[in-house]
């Protein structure tokens, strides 16, 4: 029988966070993820770590929040965060009173917010509407959700954390008003199995009604939809913000070759309701068109929608008048002890969510060790030497690329495989420099079941072409490696592009429509994937 | 000031074609390409027709042409001229002596590099899959480095869509040229093109496959359009050999294009390249010219008749700029669209039928001539051909070509 401490439920953000927080405590902890890691809001937003600029004025506690883990998380997140610095724009018709206030706010809560002259700003960023009135250079910078949650696994395992990804909680069993653990179905095989532990978290984000449900407890959580662009290009170098209450589209957030713009804001169905709609991308470029007038040039990759998870203990706030406040709740006040939710907050506060959540933790199970998370860096120091290594067989980009992916010990056996053999070095997807070795090491580590599992590890598939020449390569060299997944290989081709087209449907037009027509020629067209489902189904 | 019969603009496959017979014809031609066209990225192969509108397998490409829908350029072209079109274009590829092998009465079943099979028509002596039924010992053949083609792909999926009494054997080759980097399958190509290289994949052949079987091989027998590099492996090893169909670059596509340029020059046809077409000369409801930009003026050029072959969306014969909106930019030819955005495309990206923004293009009547949104004839002397047609798609039905080489022809031949 399969046993732990605490069990925390949700693979997001705030559950590796706990995950790690509670390993390096000393406590055995198990988490269980329903799909694949990050697979809900953590990888579905901006990848923005706030300044706190955005939360001054509304909500003082949340800027100093921000701005306190920001300066943490690019010390201890050197592989994950990109400091490119953030930029807040007032155009003309944004309100000039909300600036004072505003600079008012950063100072009061110490978010270093640095007045620029436009020109200034132009000289940084030429892309920039010349219409701005007034900017301000801040602390944001960029991350990345799916490496900073594996880094994060990989930080706790060493410290013998584990995780089950594919593992759906169904029940939370409990004897004399004590949880005793949880009843999990994994969600491929659909074999369940009882997990024996003391603690139960449930970090679920938009999911935690449903967890608390299990338990027979209410948590109103809203989801609310946020649907976000990626840009083929880099816009600019840093975050742009404007300089008004928080609202949809005044966001844009550069990301290696990419950017990000977002978001929009509207009440979900359902956690995942997270199909974008062309109308939300249409209100998104025109209110984006204001701060770069020539957005509607750059090429769109895709387009992908989040549920921001709002907790209010009063149900009928909503969108952004709720709270981006987190709280834990203590279950034990509804009779359940061992059993708590964290619910709301934010990605940014990610880590101090996690903290609080294994102090409360800690205290139950009475372990006194104290929190290290915001000391220890996620991703372990690498050696030069094996970095030279690296350097042999990686394009030089690429290397650090896979620095951040694998970690050290990940790429010392990425690594290795290419010096047992070069040919392995090759790379199957150049948008993003994911080599062949990498490929076949994320396929074996024992937590990829699809190929959309070796897909967010790597980044394979999600740059320029979006699959359209990688998708052939990846499937041919798991298949000649025999990695298939126990899966039919026309299925594997037909799922990584379909996973694509989700985010292209909705915004046909301009280079979209090009690239999808060259994707289906050579993927039906050519290679007749339809006509071989087809084929199989008679 | 020059004055042609015909301009052709576009120098995809249904560009060449209508240049082709319109010289067949003794017209005047001059053709104006910008860029490549599609056809080193498509497969050099002329799919006719391949699966019916319900998704069904076609018996034959004519059967297949004779039951399509009202909408269809084959159903505009009629079965005569594409019967017309298909001899055509097997009689130039003779005379280019590079011939073309199929007919519209059977339809080929060819290996792509997926390891499925694919209905197609007219092929190259290198894709003859005659003896793919008889033969069963068949080898793959793959090569070290070379990221853009998995030959244990092909073999397991062989075993499904060819049959599981076959003996499969995959046959990795070293070239060893490149020093430990990939390769592509261009590489492999020019790689045969040389005596040297010839000699060098012979040997390493010889020692891995034995007489009589059939050899499965990426499409590198060569760049250029002739069957020299085919002939000298087949008669090595006395095997016969079959190149598959792969993702982009397309060699078979590189040699049917070079084999299309060579015949126009000999017909005499001028060639300009980097001719950006961006606008037409009407006069009367009749164009009587067309501009081009080039990096230091705009030139005009005039005839008596033009042939609009741009392409589709990703030719750029069809501009979608804005969400709800397609234009066709030269002759401003309204084009209809679904409604909203969402009714553009099905739900999934392979699914059983045809994707509707795959057939959106330019409504023509029976002598290929641009209709407007009423059916009214926009010009008398403007004749359309290609990716920019209305009413098919491509990649479902497995046209790919097909609409390109008739429609160029009939294009042509209403001139």
């Amino acid at each position: 029988m399969e046993k732990a401490t605490v069990v925390v439920i949700g693979g997001g953000a705030t559950g590796v966070g706990i995950l790690r927080d509670l390993a390096m405590r000393g406590v055995d902890v198990l988490l269980l993820e329903q799909r694949d890691m990050v697979h809900g809001t953590s990888s579905r937003y901006h990848g923005l770590l706030h300044s706190g600029g955005r939360y001054a004025v509304k909500d003082a506690e949340a800027g100093r929040e921000c701005i306190e883990e920001n300066k943490i998380l690019r010390k201890i997140g050197r592989h994950c965060v990109e400091a490119t610095e953030g930029l807040f724009v007032r155009l003309p018709e944004d309100d000039e009173a909300f600036e004072e206030k505003w600079v008012e706010a950063c100072l009061k809560i110490g978010i270093p917010a640095v007045q620029i002259a436009p020109e200034e700003a132009w000289r940084l960023e030429p892309n920039l509407t010349h219409q701005a009135k007034s900017v301000y250079r801040v602390p944001d910078a960029a991350i990345d959700g799916f490496r900073m949650a594996w880094q994060n696994v990989a930080s706790a395992k060493r410290y013998g954390g584990r995780l089950k990804t594919y593992t759906e909680v169904i029940r939370i069993e409990h004897s004399n008003n004590q949880v005793v653990g949880v009843i999990a179905r994994n969600y491929i095989t659909g074999e369940e199995e009882f997990i024996a532990c003391d603690f139960v978290v449930s970090a679920v984000g938009s999911w935690a009604g449903e967890i608390a449900r299990l338990a027979g407890i209410d948590v109103h959580v809203q989801p609310d939809r946020g649907t976000l662009i990626a840009f083929n290009h880099r816009l600019s170098s840093r975050i742009i913000n404007r300089l008004r209450p928080a609202s949809d589209g005044d966001i844009f957030v550069p990301h290696g070759s990419i950017t990000i713009l977002g978001t929009t804001s509207s009440a979900a169905k359902q956690p995942d309701d997270t199909i974008p709609l062309t109308a939300e991308v249409v209100e998104l470029l025109k209110i984006g068109e204001a701060t770069f007038e020539n957005l509607r040039d750059y090429r769109m990759l895709r387009v992908f929608s989040g549920t921001r998870p709002l907790y209010s203990a009063d149900p009928t706030a909503k969108g952004r008048g709720a709270s981006r406040n987190f709280v834990i709740l203590d279950h034990a006040k509804e009779g359940l002890n061992g059993f708590a939710s964290i619910v709301g907050g934010k990605f940014t506060t990610y880590r101090l969510m996690a903290e609080k959540m294994t102090d409360f933790i800690c205290k139950y199970l009475q372990v006194t060790a104290a929190c290290r998370t915001a000391d220890e860096p996620l991703v372990e120091d690498i050696s030069p030497q094996l970095l030279a290594k690296a350097r042999l067989y990686f394009p030089s980009y690429g290397t650090n690329l896979a620095v951040s992916r694998l970690g050290g010990a990940g790429l010392e056996r990425v690594v290795k495989r290419m010096e047992k053999d070069p040919e392995k070095s090759q790379l199957v997807c150049e948008c993003e420099n994911v080599t062949l070795a990498e490929v076949e090491e994320t396929a074996h580590d024992g937590t990829s079941f699809t190929l959309g599992d070796v897909r967010r590890k790597t980044r394979m598939g999600m740059g320029t072409c979006q699959g359209a020449f990688c998708t052939y390569r990846s499937v041919g060299a798991l298949e000649a490696n025999e990695l298939n997944f126990g899966k039919d290989n026309i299925g594997l081709f037909k799922e990584f592009l379909q996973a694509r087209w989700r985010g292209i449907r909705p915004i046909m037009w301009g280079n979209v429509i090009r690239e999808i027509e060259l994707t289906r020629g050579i993927y039906d067209g050519t290679l007749n994937v339809n006509g071989a489902i087809e084929h199989e189904k008679r | 000031m020059r004055k042609d019969d015909v301009i052709v603009i576009g120098g995809g496959f249904a560009g060449l074609i209508a240049a082709a017979a319109s010289a067949k014809r003794g017209k005047k031609v001059t053709l104006l390409s910008f860029g490549m066209g599609t056809l080193t990225v498509g497969s050099g192969i002329v799919d006719i027709l391949g699966y019916n509108n319900d998704g069904t397998a076609a018996l034959t490409p004519e059967v297949a042409v004779k039951m399509v829908e009202d909408d269809h350029p084959y159903h505009k072209i009629g079965l005569q001229a594409v019967k017309e079109s298909v001899e055509f274009f097997l009689e130039l590829c003779r005379e280019e002596m590079y011939p073309y092998i199929g007919s519209l009465n059977e339809m080929k079943w060819i290996p792509t590099a997926a390891g499925t099979l694919k209905p197609t028509c007219l092929v190259p002596k290198t894709i003859d899959v005659a003896r793919l039924k008889e033969i069963d010992t068949i080898y793959i053949v793959g090569f070290h480095c070379l990221k853009d083609y998995y030959a244990e792909l092909v073999a397991k999926n062989l075993k499904t869509s060819l049959g599981s009494d076959n003996k499969y054997e995959v046959v990795m080759i070293n070239h060893q040229f490149s020093g430990g980097r990939d390769v592509t399958i261009l590489d492999l190509a020019r790689w045969l093109d040389s005596e040297a290289g010839r000699a060098a994949f012979i040997k390493e052949l010889q020692g891995k496959i034995k007489p009589g079987a059939v050899v499965l091989i990426p499409p590198i027998l060569g760049t250029a359009p002739d069957y020299l590099v085919l002939d000298a492996v087949k008669k090595a090893t006395g095997c016969h050999f079959i190149e598959t169909v792969t993702i982009p670059p397309s060699i078979s596509g590189l040699r049917l294009r070079s084999m299309l340029i060579n015949h126009l020059k000999k017909m005499g046809v001028r060639m300009i390249e980097k001719a950006n077409v961006m606008q037409s000369i009407l006069e009367d409801g009749k164009c009587v010219g067309v501009v081009t930009d080039g990096i230091d003026r705009e030139r005009s050029y005039y005839a008596q008749s033009f042939i609009l072959a741009t392409g589709g969306f990703y030719g750029g014969g069809l501009i979608s700029s804005e969400l709800g909106e397609v234009d066709e930019p030269i002759f401003k030819i309204p084009i209809q669209i679904p409604i909203t955005q969402e009714k553009w495309s099905n739900l999934n990206l392979f699914s059983n039928e045809k994707q509707p923004f795959a057939k959106i293009g330019i409504r023509i009547d029976e002598k290929m001539r641009p209709l407007d949104e009423k059916g009214n004839l926009l010009f008398e002397n403007v004749f359309v051909a290609g990716r920019n047609l209305q009413g098919y798609d491509f990649c479902f039905e497995k046209s790919g070509n097909g609409v390109a080489l008739t429609s160029g022809y009939q294009a042509a031949m209403s001139v």
